[in-house]
């Protein structure tokens, strides 16, 4: 996996010596660099491959749509726009609406088993916790995910995780729709300024 | 902005829209610099909740993926400020078509009021028919239809009201990932964007638009991924003219 254009003088050099920023991997990856498109996998693929197997369940199917992520995100590479945010966000944006539409198109031709998606949904948050990572990154938005109202952490971590559109947050909670929309809006809104995350 | 629609930022951060409501909320989202700073914000924040689920992948996918990247062409830069060219010749019809054509949606349009399951599509439907109809009262009105690559697309416009309403037919649908955006374009300076937009199942698009059309001569409608671009995506663009 050479790089076509110039040469990566990274391999050899000391660790004191900066890492390249996501954002520099997916400049390189734009004009071909294979190499720095696998740096970026090797930064990134835990946080991307853990959600969406978090999200589809099933291992094989999460490593397939891993694959397509990270297929398209090297075909958009040159169209990723730094002013717009960060490489991380925009491969989880990717990443997330692949899951889910994974999920939703598997659920159009197999209606899914509404008690078994109730038994495995019922406290997703709890089962998160049972992988708690040990980054203090994870544990700080542990941390901010708890000081949600209960309601809240429910109706974000259903569509996060369980890859529901908000009206079957709505349904299997049992709540209005309405009610729904307002809890995840201002649940998100909670988090982000707890974590000082900024547009 | 509009409340109604802004409470859905959160939702569609979190990708818990379904396409029709997407469709909704990105048309508003084109216009709506707000919105567009809150989903921003949120999208980084929902990023954050992948800290909790990490997990490393199976290590034979590494090969998998590279292996597949080395076959396959990243895409070309979006070109910032780029002229973009008429690729097909439109053809103005007689006003009185682009009127019938406009009246027979305001009629489906209509009818399907009573039809509509969900308030929310009705609602925007609803709002949908009284901009088509209070754009055909302008008085300069004008019509325009144009055969696209495939499908066609009407554009009703009225410069002294500043507004438009995109109508197409037989539009192909795209990938999630991928969006219709509509392009303002003059002789001078670069094109502005119109909205994102994406067909119906049926592959029918009625969009509505404003901003100021003086100077504007041609629409572009183009292909960009989610959200919409800063510029138009030249390969993709096709023309009509106003």
């Amino acid at each position: 996996m050479t790089s076509m254009w110039f040469e990566r003088s990274d391999s050899g050099s000391p660790k004191a010596e900066a890492a390249p920023t996501p954002e520099d991997l997916v400049a390189a990856a734009a004009r071909g660099d294979e190499q720095a498109f696998a740096e970026l996998y090797d930064l990134t693929s835990s946080r991307v491959y853990g959600m969406v197997l978090r999200v589809v369940r099933d291992p094989a199917q999460a490593a397939e749509v891993t694959q397509d992520i990270y297929l398209e995100v090297w075909r958009q590479s040159a169209r990723f726009d730094p002013g717009k945010g960060g490489v991380l966000p925009w491969l989880l944006m990717i990443a997330h609406r692949r899951a889910v539409d994974r999920v939703r198109s598997a659920q159009s031709s197999m209606v899914r088993d509404d008690k078994y998606a109730l038994l495995n949904t019922e406290r997703p948050f709890d089962s998160v916790s049972e992988q708690v990572q040990t980054s203090l990154e994870a544990q700080r938005v542990r941390r901010v995910l708890e000081d949600l109202t209960p309601a809240q952490r429910e109706a974000v971590t259903l569509a996060y995780f369980g890859g529901y559109t908000h009206t079957e947050v709505a349904t299997l909670l049992k709540v209005p729709l309405g009610t729904v929309k307002t809890r995840i809006r201002d649940g998100l809104i909670r988090m982000r300024d707890a974590l000082g995350v900024t547009a | 902005m509009t409340d109604d629609l802004n409470v859905l930022a959160g939702a569609y951060a979190l990708d818990a829209l379904d396409d029709d409501e997407r469709a909704v909320f990105e048309e508003h989202l084109a216009g709506c610099q707000e919105c567009t700073e809150e989903v921003r914000g949120l999208r980084n924040t929902a990023a954050e909740f992948s800290q909790l689920s990490q997990a490393g992948p199976p290590p034979e996918l590494r090969a998998a993926v590279l292996g597949a990247v080395s076959k396959t062409r990243p895409l070309p830069p979006l070109i910032a400020g780029a002229r973009v060219l008429p690729l097909r010749r439109s053809r103005t019809v007689a006003l009185w078509q682009g009127l019938a054509a406009a009246c027979a949606l305001v009629a489906v349009v209509v009818s399907a009021w009573g039809l509509a399951q969900h308030r929310e599509a009705q609602r925007a439907t609803n709002a949908r028919a009284s901009v088509v109809q209070s754009l055909l009262a302008a008085p300069d009105v004008r019509a325009t239809t144009t055969a696209l690559k495939q499908g066609q697309g009407t554009l009703l416009s009225s410069r002294s009201e500043h507004r438009l309403v995109l109508i197409a037919r037989g539009i192909p649908v795209l990938p999630t990932d991928e969006t219709y955006q509509l392009w303002l374009m003059s002789e001078s300076g670069a094109p502005v964007s119109g909205g994102v937009f994406r067909p119906d199942e049926h592959g029918n698009v009625e969009l509505p638009a404003s901003g100021n059309l003086d100077g504007v001569d041609r629409m572009g409608v183009s292909v960009e991924p989610a959200g919409g671009s800063a510029q138009p995506t030249l390969s993709t663009v096709q023309v009509i003219k106003l």
